[in-house]
């Protein structure tokens, strides 16, 4: 392996001091331009009904207030839909959930905007809502076709195998609550264009659906993000709302308009991860081994398609987590509810997916009376066995080595025989402990959007400056790619600046999105890095009359046969010399593809791994509970920066631990969300941190496929992790319940359901009658 | 008697007299381009708006961290102001703080960072720093990237910040400036923050539509969530008799605009229950601004802190112009958001008893998250066992009906009684005669109910630990 000596290094996250100073600027912390507008929406307060009339003339009678918009004043074409269309900015005809935008004003203050958005009358019939996504599945309401995923003859298996066991596990939904609320702030260009910072994790987009929404070309819309103050998933599609609203009223006036949705109409107005239906139906023989599994994997979408079509995809591909089925059926439908439509959110299916593996794993395991561990072990993807439900054969698994491992360091065998003492005379804490891998597939599963560009400029000073098409969120991708073009070049970090990201620099971008952030933009900007590299070291080699395989750059110096010269001096002679110093990258992911019609083929470059092993205690009188301790090894090859890689680990494990504990979504008897504040919807905080939390990251992990530096992707494979939290919880409760006994417990393990959990394996338990709790809530 | 707003915002004096006063300080700092004070959610939860506010103490300021998006502007007034911009040193170097928060990965998107900041900047000053009070100097700042790791270990380097000569000046002029009136008006609303109870009490009996107000961070929420703006509003967070906390034999006088942070210093080592259940009273920002007094008059049916009063026989001094009254914190609330205080009264005092010799106080509250949530459901209980029997039991609860009550029947059923797990289950019956909860966002009716016994069940383990067996989370 190539040494590096740049790239591998823990360098700080380019902006960490501006981040504690100030200096670190977000959209709404911009200098606000002479003329300023805000806006504010105007929203149904109907869960469903058809729009009859909407009378905006006391909105406008303010005197701060300038302008409005409904669908009738959107020049170009009324849709933001990212994947199947036909998803109006506005509502024009059917308010679909309570917070539907149906119209916007724009005034000279922000709280002008909001008092002003109070006056619009809107008149309406209401239509009979569904809300509970059983209700929509029995009825067959659906945002796009059903999905099936299928190898060999799965009835025909689960007919002939020796045992048979079936399940049910509900799984919440997630408010991506990040601190920056969305946000976008558009600008008039001279030409009749729009100029926009938006808060989005996919900048082309905006740019393409504003251009449609205004009746112009893409030419003359431009999107710049500096950074985002989080995302997770909810500003990849969502955004665009925002951004559309805000270009719409300043193509309207003319004047530059702002649009922050404070956190209430955040919540309230934007999609969410999506809540899962998973049921599992599992054939096996007296081990545990799997012959045939048959799942259904209903996702809540809300009121339309947006990104359902592809979370639903992603949790097909990941319902076999890293486990081998001989015969599979997996079916996905999105399920259509008078909610907020639900969007991406780190991980994008994958998460629920998974879960519904890990309760089968866990739920057979109680039913044979095996360790569940050992169960997991004996199902692993194997040789011969080595074939996903998707058909892609698994390569370079490293899931069984990795439990091996984290089984001696976490001294898994001996804790787990001190839990069953403890459990055993303990009459109101009960401890449980539960270990689960992890495999991530890596690639967006379409594999168009496996592609990403860069531009990469030096000057003539040396200095160099990096664009590409990935967006800074949080994560370091900026100090990474930063790393990158340092490492080609051979220069310290500190020569290298990369700038906002901007739609006239880097055209046709894919999302930052699927952990592929660094693998593709990294990709891209080593690649524009090395053809300039290439070009100086051929002037290096004119210059001092020795073959171009005689340079090297090597640690700020270019070293031409005897002679050296500093690479800001080789820069300043190629500039002299009349030798082209930008050049642009691009980077497609090889080898990939993916059949829709047969859900079959190899949509995933490679899987990132990863192993944890979580230990709870509940309280058995009120179902609160408290993480003991969790052990985490990851694989995210050969990292390109281990100190953000950790931060990414740790971040995701807490935010998954968040999702299966705490964060609740409740709406009320109108379908409206309840819990759209952080008062009543509860993220982690500092004391929700495992106390003993140990993150290790794997090794000697060469990524076996050509990656940037043979690195792997990590913003979404560790969120997984925190579900060995929920499987934790459950093997607590378990201790409660005779033999045999599956524990009630669904998503968000509150303390509430905790408790319910418990009641019931402490009545199982008096009962003494095994194989209850057929369903869990 | 002052009429503008004097201030010390990051190394610069300044005064305002062109503000409205319902103004929130993050509004107007952000428009003054202090724009590392982020909105992160509007209502003191997230922490994203945490500034330093230096009160005047002696020699020093006393640094404490606030939420300043519930902060109404005139809450400025005398006091010195630090926001991540004016941490550096003159010359540019950045604090120590700003450099552990940087340097260990403490950040990641930002955004919550000039927030966390501020609040390590008030950990910093503090030399009494064990995992405990780190952990609650940070349970009111969100962070959603790091999973808070890198932060932790960034707290437990930090450095002891002393004060500078400068600040002891600062600390001088400042303390002039508190002991004075203020009243401000602009725009038509007015602030009013006298120092004196005569004062307060003639302006509330002559202006009983002004919004009355302490930390403020209740009736901020009515600005920044609800659009509300008051014509008037009557500060008593400077009036020197309600900002008393007084200490004597048997118990503690606290004045009714004493913030809780004050009031948890007071009980720590007099009752340690008492102290555990006000350090989930909100988070830092909130207890440094919200009152006893605040909580009383919101009269909340859950009001962390009244269950434990009631079960501590506490009682609640009202002032009016013309005297005193003093009544039991048992009949203080009356109703849903109803109280005993008249039109021209105010919340004086509470006078909080220590536990009596050979009586044990537990407080427990149970809610979805530790930190900084609202409780399902609170529990407090006094009680006396002698010789296995029960010689005196006081029981509370929030959460549990539409006011925070005592409950009188499970009293009856266990006094008296041999105190052991089936006299627990025969008082059920009991309990379920004096609750009867709701089903809402934090909790069904029916888990609630599942509560209170739970609870009832804890204090007897807890009363009854022995090896080494945890009764309690806390215990593991």
């Amino acid at each position: 392996m190539m040494e590096t000596t740049v790239v591998g290094q823990p360098h700080l996250h380019d902006s960490a001091r501006g981040h504690v100073n100030g200096a670190a600027l977000f959209i709404d912390d911009l200098p606000e331009p002479a003329g300023l507008l805000h806006a504010h929406l105007i929203t149904s307060p109907w869960p469903h009904a058809r729009l009859t009339g909407l009378d905006l003339g006391d909105c406008l009678s303010g005197p701060e207030v300038v302008a409005a918009i409904t669908a009738a004043d959107i020049p170009g074409s009324n849709d933001i839909g990212p994947i199947l269309g036909n998803e109006p900015l506005l509502a024009h005809d059917r308010l679909c959930y309570v917070g539907h935008p149906v119209a916007a004003v724009a005034a000279t203050s922000a709280a002008a905007a909001r008092a002003a958005a109070r006056l619009a009358r809107i008149a309406a019939e209401p239509l009979a809502p569904v809300f509970d996504l059983v209700t929509a599945l029995e009825r067959g309401d659906h945002v796009c076709p059903p999905m099936v995923m299928r190898r060999g003859d799965v009835d025909r298996a689960l007919a002939a195998a020796p045992f048979r066991l079936a399940g049910e596990t509900r799984v919440g939904g997630q408010d991506h609550f990040y601190l920056e609320t969305q946000i976008a702030l558009a600008l008039p260009t001279e030409d009749g264009g729009v100029f926009l910072h938006s808060g989005t994790q996919h900048p082309s987009e905006v740019q393409h659906l504003v251009a449609r929404l205004l009746g112009l070309p893409q030419s003359a819309v431009t999107v710049e993000v500096r950074r985002l103050g989080g995302a997770f998933g909810g500003k990849e599609s969502q955004a665009t709302l925002v951004a559309g609203i805000a270009a719409l009223l300043c193509r309207k006036t003319g004047r530059p308009v702002k649009l922050r949705l404070g956190r209430d109409d955040d919540m309230i107005i934007t999609g969410k991860r999506h809540g899962f239906l998973l049921r599992w139906d599992a054939g096996f023989d007296a081990d545990g081994r799997l012959q045939g599994v048959d799942m259904l994997l209903a996702a809540d979408s809300g009121w339309s398609a947006d990104l359902t079509p592809g979370v639903v995809s992603r949790a097909l591909s990941h319902a076999d987590n890293a486990y081998y089925y001989p015969a599979v059926r997996l079916t996905g439908i999105g399920c259509k509810t008078n909610t907020a439509s639900n969007t991406a959110f780190r991980g994008f299916g994958a998460p629920q997916g998974m879960i519904a593996a890990e309760a089968m794993m866990d739920d057979i395991a109680r039913h044979l009376g095996k360790d569940p561990l050992t169960l997991r072990r004996v199902n692993l993807y194997r040789p011969g066995a080595d074939r996903t439900p998707y058909h892609q054969k698994v390569r370079h698994f490293r899931i069984p080595d990795m439990l091996d491992r984290i089984g001696k360091a976490a001294g898994l065998a001996e804790r787990r025989t001190a839990i069953n003492a403890f459990n055993a005379k303990s009459p109101v804490i009960r401890k449980g402990l539960a270990v689960m891998p992890v495999k991530f597939g890596v690639s967006f599963n379409n594999p168009m959007m496996n592609q990403a560009g860069a531009l990469v400029l030096v000057y003539a000073d040396g200095s160099v400056l990096a664009n590409h098409g990935g967006i800074e969120m949080g994560q370091g991708l900026h100090t990474k790619i930063t790393q990158v073009v340092a490492e080609v070049f051979q220069i310290p970090l500190s020569r290298v600046r990369v700038s906002a990201t901007r739609t006239d620099k880097v055209p046709n971008t894919s999302p930052t999105a699927a952990s592929s952030g660094a693998d593709l933009n990294g990709m891209a900007a080593a690649r524009a890095a090395q053809t300039i590299r290439d070009r100086m070291a051929a002037a290096a080699a004119g210059h001092f009359g020795v073959p171009v395989a005689a340079v090297r750059f090597d640690q700020g110096t270019v070293i031409a046969g005897n002679h050296r010269i500093s690479f800001a001096e080789l820069a300043e002679l190629c500039h002299q010399t009349r030798v082209p110093l930008s050049a642009t990258g691009f980077y497609k992911t090889p080898s990939i593809h993916f059949d829709r019609a047969t859900m079959t083929g190899r949509p995933f470059y490679y899987f990132a791994h990863g192993v944890a092993a979580a230990e709870v205690a509940i309280d058995t009188l009120t179902g609160e509970w408290k993480c003991l301790r969790v052990d985490v090894l990851h694989d995210v090859g050969r990292s390109l920066n281990p100190a953000l890689d950790r931060g990414q680990i740790e971040g995701a494990f807490l935010q998954g631990l968040g999702w299966l504990t705490m964060e609740e979504l409740v709406h009320g008897p109108d379908g409206a969300l309840l819990t759209h504040a952080p008062s009543t919807y509860k993220i982690p905080t500092a004391r929700d941190l495992p106390r003993d939390f140990r993150v290790v990251l794997l090794e000697d992990a060469d990524n076996p496929e050509a990656t940037i530096y043979r690195s792997k992707a990590v913003g979404e494979p560790p969120l997984m992790l925190a579900i060995s939290v929920w499987l934790a919880l459950r093997d607590a409760i378990a201790s409660l319940a005779p033999p045999g006994t599956r524990p009630s417990l669904g998503a968000p393990a509150t303390p509430e359901r905790i408790l319910e959990a418990v009641r019931t394996a402490e009545a199982a338990a008096r009962d003494r009658s095994p194989g209850t709790a057929e369903n869990d809530r | 008697m002052r009429n503008t707003i004097t201030t010390h915002i990051n190394g610069r004096d300044i005064t305002l007299s062109d503000v409205p006063p319902d103004r929130m300080a993050l509004d107007w700092m952000r428009a003054e381009g202090l724009t590392s004070v982020k909105e992160g959610c509007g209502e003191g939860d997230c922490g994203a708006c945490t500034i330093a506010l230096g009160i005047p103490a002696g020699d020093h300021l006393e640094w404490r961290a606030v939420a300043s998006c519930l902060l109404f502007l005139p809450m400025l007034d005398g006091r010195a102001v630090l926001s991540a911009e004016g941490l550096a040193s003159p010359a540019g170097t950045p604090h120590p703080v700003q450099q552990a928060m940087a340097e260990r990965s403490g950040t990641q998107c930002g955004f919550c960072s000039p927030g966390i900041t501020m609040s390590l900047f008030a950990l910093s000053r503090r030399t009494e720093r064990d995992e405990e009070s780190v952990l609650d100097a940070l349970a009111g700042n969100l962070c959603r990237c790091t999973g808070y790791r890198p932060i932790l270990e960034a707290a437990g380097t930090l450095p002891l910040s002393v004060p500078t000569e400068s600040e002891t000046a600062l600390a001088g002029r400042l303390a002039g400036l508190s002991a004075t009136p203020l009243f401000y008006s602009y725009g038509g609303r007015s602030y009013y923050a006298p120092t004196d109870l005569a004062e307060a009490l003639a302006y509330r009996a002559a202006h009983p539509e002004a919004w009355v107000i302490a930390g403020g961070t209740d009736m901020g929420l009515a600005i920044t969530k609800r659009d509300q703006h008051p014509d008037s509003v009557l500060s008593l967070a400077r009036v020197g008799e309600l900002t008393r906390l007084t200490r004597h034999a048997g118990g503690l006088t606290i004045g009714a605009a004493v913030p809780y942070t004050d009031i948890l210093a007071a009980v720590r080592d007099r009752n340690p229950a008492l102290a555990r259940l006000l350090r989930r009273v909100g988070a830092t920002q909130i207890r440094n601004q919200g009152t006893f007094g605040g909580n009383l008059g919101t009269a909340s049916p859950i009001g962390d802190s009244l269950p434990a009063l009631i079960a501590l026989g506490a009682t609640i001094d009202l002032v009016a112009p013309d005297g005193v009254r003093s009544v039991a914190a048992e009949t203080f609330v009356t109703g849903y958001r109803q109280t005993r205080l008249a039109p021209d009264e105010l919340v004086g005092a509470v006078h909080l008893p220590d536990p009596p010799p050979g009586a044990r106080f537990y407080a427990y509250k149970i809610a979805k998250r530790q930190d900084q949530d609202i409780s399902t459901l609170s529990a407090s209980f006094l009680i006396s066992v002698e010789n296995g029997m029960v010689t005196g039991f006081t029981a509370a609860f929030g959460g549990a009906a539409d006011r925070p009550i005592r409950a009188r029947s499970l009293e009856k059923a266990l006094m008296g009684r041999p105190w052991t797990l089936d006299s627990i289950r025969e008082a059920g019956a009991a309990l379920a005669d004096d609750i009867s909860p709701r089903s809402d966002v934090r909790g069904s009716a029916r888990y609630r109910t599942e509560l209170a016994s739970g609870l009832l069940a804890r204090l007897w383990h807890e009363t009854r630990t022995a090896g080494g067996i945890p009764a309690t989370l806390d215990m593991v």
